[in-house]
């Protein structure tokens, strides 16, 4: 699989040993308290924070490049518009345009969070094979209806895009030009989705006839997650202190603040 | 429309995680009281997720650009309950994998899409009660459920953006640049319906048993 979320999976690192179970716990955790931080005086801190974690991975600057990519456009779109338009305080008169401090002060958090926030979501799904993590969100009670759904969705997800390039690329051999609205284009483009979603039905009852034949839905077939080390007990407890020390002291400054 | 990590307060991000489990939590335990074997569904459920994954992905022109669909009214109707679960592992993956939307985010955008769907999954239902199908109404239903979910989607996430912008924020622009946005998104909504609508009649002359199962 190209690209794949796990490419980077088997790499050795104290992040790629670290327990699963703790690990989504603990990562999941910093998530949510770095959605919490607004406060200007913890932003270097949360970056550095996430530094370290990207850092400690081992996972290469190019995977997070790459992955940054396509919502960089959307960020880049928030960042330049509240600064032109938050705010009374204005930095730069450019007549037509002016830069206002408030936006920029109301800008920064909103980078800041998401890059930590994206970074570390690679960090937890990029450091373990995914069938793993899926396995360790089962076992911290996660429905299994919703894994196994995961699982099969991740498996088949490559297939259907590749399915779809060739269909479409039929389509335009064809002479079909899907630039112009109109009811044909529509009629030929809903066309294409239903066919994309008679064939993978068709697929998913053969998927599921062999997945019957192995087993699947037997409890005897399900395994189970070795006992959690103390060491990895000992970075969840840090991290989980962490992510507490960041919520309050967010709280302690917005109070602080009048 | 996913919104992205970093951009909502920690608090609406965890009240979107709670609704996003209730949703979960009702579709889960409808699944178990309607099927005899939910197991039975899911490489249906997920293989028909993973097409609307990728049918989403397919450009449609609406000059002067294009425009992806959401397709989440269409789930609702093909697959029924199960429409919520497969809405939260599409966008799971479209956070973890593409960087759209985000795991901060993902039960705000999962309840944004995933409630709409389930009313659309209905208000199609509701076709049965009026006697025998014809295609005409068939595609009355499937127009209605697949723009209503688009439109409650969207009312749903211009309210979270009015009530979720930075408090400086100048009041009169902020108004008008919702107004302008939400009218903006009643071509897409008519689109998604008809869209919805045109796929239905497909599935109904190649798979029918798509379009009764769930």
């Amino acid at each position: 699989m190209q690209h794949g979320l796990d490419t980077y999976a088997g790499l050795s690192s104290p992040i790629h040993r670290w327990e699963p179970r703790c690990k989504f716990v603990g990562l999941m955790a910093l998530i949510f308290a770095f959605s919490a931080v607004d406060a200007l005086q913890l932003l270097p801190v949360m970056l550095l924070m996430t530094g370290v974690l990207y850092k400690l991975s081992r996972l290469p600057g190019s995977y997070l490049r790459q992955r940054l990519h396509y919502p960089g456009y959307f960020l880049l779109g928030a960042v330049v518009l509240l600064p032109l338009t938050t705010g009374e305080t204005v930095l730069l008169d450019l007549g037509w345009l002016q830069i206002r401090w408030e936006g920029i002060l109301a800008a920064i958090p909103i980078v800041v969070r998401f890059l930590c926030i994206v970074t570390l979501t690679l960090v937890l799904f990029g450091t373990s094979p995914l069938a793993t993590t899926l396995r360790a969100m089962r076992s911290l009670g996660v429905p299994s209806l919703i894994t196994d759904m995961m699982l099969l969705f991740y498996r088949y997800l490559y297939d259907l895009l590749a399915r779809l390039r060739q269909v479409q690329t039929a389509m335009r051999l064809r002479g079909f030009n899907p630039t112009e609205l109109s009811w044909r284009t529509l009629r030929m483009l809903g066309a294409l989705t239903g066919t994309l979603l008679v064939t993978s039905y068709e697929q998913s009852e053969q998927v599921y006839q062999a997945m019957r034949l192995r087993g699947y839905g037997q409890r005897t077939a399900q395994r189970v997650m070795a006992p959690i080390q103390s060491q990895d007990a000992i970075a969840l407890g840090v991290m989980l202190l962490l992510a507490a020390a960041f919520v309050i002291a967010q709280v302690s400054l917005s109070l602080a603040v009048p | 429309m996913h919104i992205a990590d970093g951009f909502l307060p920690a608090p609406v991000s965890l009240l979107g995680y709670a609704l996003t489990g209730g949703g979960l939590w009702f579709s889960l335990r409808k699944i178990s009281k309607t099927y005899e074997d939910p197991q039975e569904h899911i490489p249906k459920t997920s293989l028909l997720t993973a097409a609307f994954f990728v049918g989403s992905l397919i450009n449609i022109p609406v000059p002067p650009s294009s425009v992806h669909l959401l397709l989440n009214g269409m789930l609702g109707v093909l697959l029924g309950y199960y429409a919520f679960p497969a809405i939260v592992v599409g966008l799971f993956f479209q956070a973890v994998m593409f960087q759209h939307g985000g795991m901060s985010t993902l039960g705000v955008n999962a309840a944004m899409l995933g409630f709409p769907a389930l009313l659309s999954g209905y208000l199609f239902k509701l076709r049965l009660s009026f006697g025998e199908e014809t295609p005409r109404r068939l595609g009355v239903f499937a127009f209605a459920a697949g723009a209503s979910a688009v439109a409650l989607s969207t009312l749903i996430f211009f309210g979270l953006i009015v009530t979720t912008i930075p408090a400086d924020f100048d009041a009169d622009l902020e108004r008008s640049a919702t107004f302008v946005l939400m009218m903006s998104q009643i071509p897409l909504i008519f689109i998604e319906g008809v869209f919805t609508s045109i796929l239905v009649s497909f599935l109904r002359q190649v798979k029918p048993s798509l379009i009764e199962g769930f």
